[in-house]
């Protein structure tokens, strides 16, 4: 499916790079977020799965996908060996 | 009459600052040397201000019809912002605005016929922190940041951002004060895929052919063959911030590109490289 921009998902990711107080240790507040953003159940549980391949298929923005591999796995050292560069791996390359 | 001191166009890949450790020791020597070059022409030119273009990353510009540009117009930035600082190694800096001049060539583009919409507060990623990393460490030659949308369809095409360029070269050369020193850039690219398949992919071919293209300084040629399904087929969502080099190239006297350094990082996920246009080995008088 093609960029959605009235997706729930897209606002959040729009709005959250400017709100610390959801970004930080965000994994841990994604309910809270998804229901302050409407977003429907087969994207939160596709965020929590980190299936960035899922969630493009939904309409988020392709630019989004990795930021959301970071805001779940941690933005540091982002070198294709970290956490949030493999889980990007495993979801769209290896549609794990 | 303001004059353009310095014509150029750089990568501002993010593992530039955040995972430059990561690549190569090679590529980090090719890196180091290429950056080191561009920022002796830059400072030989003695801009007194850096008029830049770059992707907004969809980070401030709105989601639905979004224009093509949006210029700031604060009298000092903040960046990286802080979402950013962690992925970008990079510590919080502070670089002097233009309001003035900003409001010069919005007013000058908007008569033109370019869409541009305002704002005197922009969040700061990879796109304006890594180039003045590079270019300014100190931080210490105020920045006029003309967010570009790169990568939100539609987006402007070859010609449509050349002629953006001419409109912003136009208001630098006639409406602005004549004794100001502007180096015009700018940033982003080269290939790159950012939330695709080929994320962990450089398409050297490409970037060595659009550098090639560049050297041409064919400008009718260039306008015809880099365009937006050429940059996407290198790497969609993100080959294409490389409109904003054909905005910059409006600047140049002589079009033909000088390709500084380009290294192929695949670590990087993005052919990084820079070329400058008009640079004799003299400072501009």
């Amino acid at each position: 499916m093609p960029f959605d921009p009235d997706l729930p998902s897209n606002h959040l990711i729009y709005a959250i790079r400017a709100r610390r107080d959801l970004y930080e240790n965000f994994p841990a507040k994604l309910k809270a977020a998804a229901a302050e953003y409407g977003l429907s159940d087969e994207e939160v549980q596709a965020w929590r799965d980190v299936n960035v391949r899922r969630l493009g298929e939904l309409g988020v923005h392709p630019y989004f996908l990795p930021q959301i591999t970071r805001i779940m796995k941690g933005a540091a050292n982002n070198n294709s060996r970290s956490a949030a560069a493999q889980a990007y791996k495993r979801s769209m390359i290896d549609g794990q | 009459m303001a004059k353009i001191v310095a014509s150029m166009a750089l990568s501002h890949a993010p593992g530039l600052s955040g995972w430059l450790d990561s690549v190569t020791p090679q590529q980090q020597a090719q890196i180091a040397a290429g950056f080191t070059e561009l920022r002796r022409r830059f400072e030989a030119a003695k801009p007194d201000l850096i008029i830049g273009v770059a992707n907004d990353h969809m980070l401030n510009m709105p989601m639905k019809n979004p224009p093509d540009f949006c210029i700031g117009t604060a009298r000092q930035w903040i960046g990286p912002a802080e979402f950013f600082r962690e992925w970008l190694k990079m510590d919080e800096y502070r670089v002097g605005g233009r309001p003035d001049v900003a409001a010069t060539i919005e007013r000058r583009a908007l008569g033109e016929g370019v869409t541009m919409m305002h704002a005197d507060t922009l969040l700061f990623d990879d796109n304006w922190s890594v180039p003045l990393h590079y270019l300014t460490p100190g931080h210490d030659v105020p920045l006029v940041p003309i967010n570009m949308n790169c990568i939100n369809a539609p987006i402007p095409g070859p010609e449509r951002s050349y002629r953006a360029g001419q409109s912003i070269v136009r208001a630098i050369r006639e409406d602005l004060p004549a004794d100001l020193r502007v180096a015009f850039i700018g940033t982003g690219g080269l290939s790159h895929e950012p939330g695709g398949e080929r994320y962990f992919d450089v398409d050297e071919t490409f970037d060595r052919w659009f550098l090639d293209l560049l050297g041409t300084g064919d400008v009718e040629r260039i306008l015809a063959e880099a365009t937006v399904e050429r940059m996407e087929a290198a790497g969609g969502g993100g080959t294409a911030e490389l409109m904003a080099w054909l905005v910059a190239m409006a600047g140049a006297n002589d079009k033909h590109a000088d390709t500084v350094f380009y290294v192929p990082a695949v670590e990087m996920r993005c052919g990084i490289g820079a070329v400058t246009w008009d640079f004799d080995g003299k400072p501009p008088a």
